[in-house]
């Protein structure tokens, strides 16, 4: 064993310890106002079978009852159809939760309820047969029914088939072999959805995972066998199924109660809530914390028992208690945490839940807030001389009266004040958040806030340089009130105290003459949109006798050329000359639609197309040209050389 | 020293007419209207202002392209430049100006706005 092994086996270790120590605790249940709530949403007017059944089965799974039970009975008895087997079983299992209501079966009807049993019945059926039978209290083959069931599931894969054939099962007598039933229930666990690690659900739904987790207790109640669900499966699948808090519809509600029902009380798993009764703070006029521990329907749980294992300072890290018991009164837990007397702030709390075996999610982390109430001591007001050559006037204040007289500051003097905060009952030093000094002009209603801080001795000190801080003031001169702020989310007596008045002189030549109260609120004068403006065109006159003067000098140039002796006799009519001079005057042309209609794609498309056949008959002339003109040269020189001998 | 110059300029013309021949009289002449036409564009620049200023400069650089295409012209087509340019034919010449125009009028046109 090497030591990359050694280390590789240490941290496997560490990360198993340090995930079993962040142990997942359920953050959804239902609380007494949530089940009050799903009792009156169950609790409607009866109208047809299917809905009678959840009425009466879902109220009875929370405890209690319809409220007409006789009139429930009769309209079991009016209603239900002795052919239909679902009908059967709605009537049925409701009667079993009514008391004393029996509805009377035929031979047919048994014999009808009996032969649904078979594997051509769908998982449906045969769970609403084997349910009548077993509410009726009529005998039925057990082993008959697990083989149809497992028969059943290899032909109907999907989850609600299997989560009805788990309920079917639950009503099988307990000498039948339901070891194949049983597997289902940890493939079926493998095929739930983990959402962030907090819920677990199937795709199917709300009431697909609530109809799953009341069948898997109920069968593993029956048989005595423990199923195969981790702690923290458990705590999702319980996030998942009480997260909603209005259902849509009685199937939904009727599959929640269930759900509740069987997780309040099965004989493996208990999901345990655990929930401070009020805000969890703890000050000396409150010094009791109190615990309620309940199940997921908020019923007390009796056999309960709390210990908090450490509590720990969040900002000094100590752990101020250590396995301390809370004591029982009236259904709430209660411990006095002021007895370990901890400094004001917050504290982890590791409570755990003992007394019974089947608790599921009894470690809980709870943030205990302990508040305190702060007294201001040692408070100096003093004015100081900038250039010290006067010694300082001091003044003591005693919170909460205030200084007698008014203090002058000017330009040449700065405002000190230092002061000293403590916690009231246990006398140590504190430094809260918030620690302002606010300075206010009760005429022009202005309003300067600083901050003042404490230096390594825990003593709070502010100064306020009249000459520095005159912006902030707007040089306004007067009578000022000098008011002291603390506050913290720790102090149960935040303080406002108005501690002297202060007058502050500025230099005369800063003030400005009005003091505009800043009024931050009023409406400001609306901005004009200037649109933009044409530029200025010339007169037409001058555009128009310019445009001449640009054309005229092509009338020159005509003039020009025909002094000159341009002429187009030697224009030869053939088909690329005629080509090229239309070809060329359409490129021109389409220069001109270009500057009006075209873009630039739409011209380069039809210039490639005009000037290829340009091009192609250009070249064909020039050509035709050239040989013309060589053809010339050739007989001019030949003529020469002839005249020269 | 004014007639001197006055002698200079007549001897120059009197040389330009008889000794250039027509073709190139013909280009010149060209040359000159073109450069009228931009010196009256640039001179309403002056008097009236810039606006609309991408109009001014496609109409003024047109003018220029054209002038030194011209110009470029009438150096490739004369008969006493043959010797510098001997691949290029005075149809090889001018079919080059005619591209080079159709490049110019499609930027000119495209600037023109």
């Amino acid at each position: 064993m090497n030591i990359n092994t050694a280390t590789g086996l240490i941290s496997l270790f560490l990360l198993a310890l340090v995930l079993h120590a962040q142990a997942l605790t359920p953050s959804h249940h239902l609380s007494s106002a949530d089940v009050t709530r799903l009792q009156a949403f169950l609790n409607q007017p009866l109208e047809d079978l299917e809905s009678a059944y959840y009425t009466i089965v879902g109220l009875s799974k929370l405890g209690t009852q319809v409220s007409d039970e006789k009139g429930a009975c009769q309209f079991l008895k009016s209603h239900h159809d002795p052919t239909n087997i679902d009908s059967l079983f709605f009537a049925a299992e409701a009667s079993q939760a009514l008391s004393d209501c029996e509805i009377p079966i035929s031979n047919e009807t048994r014999d009808l309820l009996l032969a649904a049993v078979s594997e051509d019945s769908s998982m449906s059926q045969i769970h609403h047969a084997v349910g009548a039978l077993s509410s009726l209290g009529l005998p039925l083959a057990s082993q008959e029914v697990v083989s149809a069931l497992a028969a059943r599931i290899t032909k109907e894969d999907n989850v609600m088939a299997i989560i009805v054939a788990l309920q079917t099962a639950s009503r099988l007598s307990q000498q039948a072999d339901l070891g194949r039933i049983l597997e289902e229930i940890e493939d079926l666990a493998a095929r739930l959805d983990d959402l962030g690690g907090v819920y677990l659900q199937f795709e199917e739904g709300l009431e697909a995972t609530a109809l799953f987790v009341t069948a898997t207790y109920g069968l593993s109640d029956h048989v005595g066998m423990e199923p195969p669900l981790k702690e923290d499966q458990l705590v999702q699948l319980v996030n998942s199924v009480f997260s909603k808090k209005a259902w849509g519809s009685l199937a939904e509600a009727f599959s929640v109660a269930s759900a509740a029902a069987a997780l309040a009380d099965n004989r493996f798993h208990v999901p345990v809530i655990v929930g401070t009764q009020g805000p969890a703070t703890v000050s000396h006029r409150q010094p009791t914390l109190k615990i309620q521990v309940t199940n997921v329907l908020s019923r007390p749980l009796p056999s309960a028992s709390v210990v908090v294992e450490s509590a720990r300072s969040v900002s000094s890290k100590n752990v101020v208690l250590k396995q301390a018991s809370f004591t029982l009164r009236e259904e709430v837990f209660e411990l006095n945490f002021l007895d370990s007397k901890p400094a004001s702030g917050y504290y982890d709390f590791a409570v755990a839940v003992a007394g019974d075996t089947r608790f599921v999610g009894s470690s809980v982390e709870l943030k205990v807030k302990v508040s305190t109430e702060v007294g201001i001591t040692n408070v100096d007001l003093s004015i100081v001389d900038k250039d010290q050559s006067i010694g300082p006037k001091s003044t003591k204040v005693a919170y909460p009266s205030k200084a007698k007289g008014s203090l002058i500051a000017d330009s040449h003097q700065n405002l000190a004040l230092s002061f000293q905060l403590v916690d009231e009952n246990t006398g140590v030093e504190l430094t809260p958040h918030q620690t302002f000094v606010r300075l206010h002009n009760q005429k022009t209603d202005q309003e300067v806030v600083f901050v003042a801080e404490p230096d390594s001795k825990n003593v709070y000190r502010f100064e306020l340089d009249t000459a520095e801080r005159k912006s902030e003031f707007n040089s306004v001169s007067g009578t000022y009130a000098l008011h002291l702020m603390i506050g913290d989310a720790t102090l149960e007596n935040p303080i406002l105290w108005n501690m002297a008045d202060i007058v502050l002189k500025f230099p005369e030549e800063d003030a400005p003459s009005v003091v505009q109260s800043k009024n931050l609120y009023v409406a400001k004068p609306e901005i004009q949109h200037l649109f933009r403006e044409p530029e200025k065109k010339p007169a037409t006159v001058v555009s128009n006798a310019f445009t001449a003067l640009v054309l005229a000098p092509f009338l020159l140039l005509i003039i020009l050329w025909i002094k000159l002796g341009a002429n187009i006799s030697n224009f030869s009519i053939t088909p690329s000359t005629l080509l090229f001079h239309l070809g060329h005057a359409a490129m021109l042309g389409l220069m001109y639609v270009y500057w009006t209609h075209l873009n630039m794609f739409q011209t380069l498309k039809y210039l490639a197309i005009v000037g290829s056949l340009t091009f192609l008959a250009g070249n064909r002339m020039l050509a035709q040209k050239a040989v013309k003109r060589i053809s010339a040269e050739q007989s001019s020189r030949l003529a020469k050389y002839r005249s020269l001998r | 020293m004014s007639s001197s110059v006055l002698s200079v300029i007549s001897r120059f013309l009197n040389e330009y007419s008889t000794s250039t021949p027509n073709k190139l009289k013909l280009v010149d002449a060209y040359l000159l209207y073109i450069l009228l036409t931009g010196a009256m564009q640039f001179l309403y620049c002056l008097l009236v202002g810039t606006f609309p200023f991408n109009s001014f400069l496609s109409g003024f650089i047109s003018c220029v392209g054209c002038f030194i295409l011209g110009v470029c012209l009438r150096i490739q087509v004369n008969p006493n430049n043959k010797g510098e340019f001997l691949g290029i034919s005075p149809e090889r010449a001018f079919a080059d100006f005619l591209f080079a125009h159709t490049v110019l009028h499609l930027v000119v046109i495209n600037f023109i706005g």
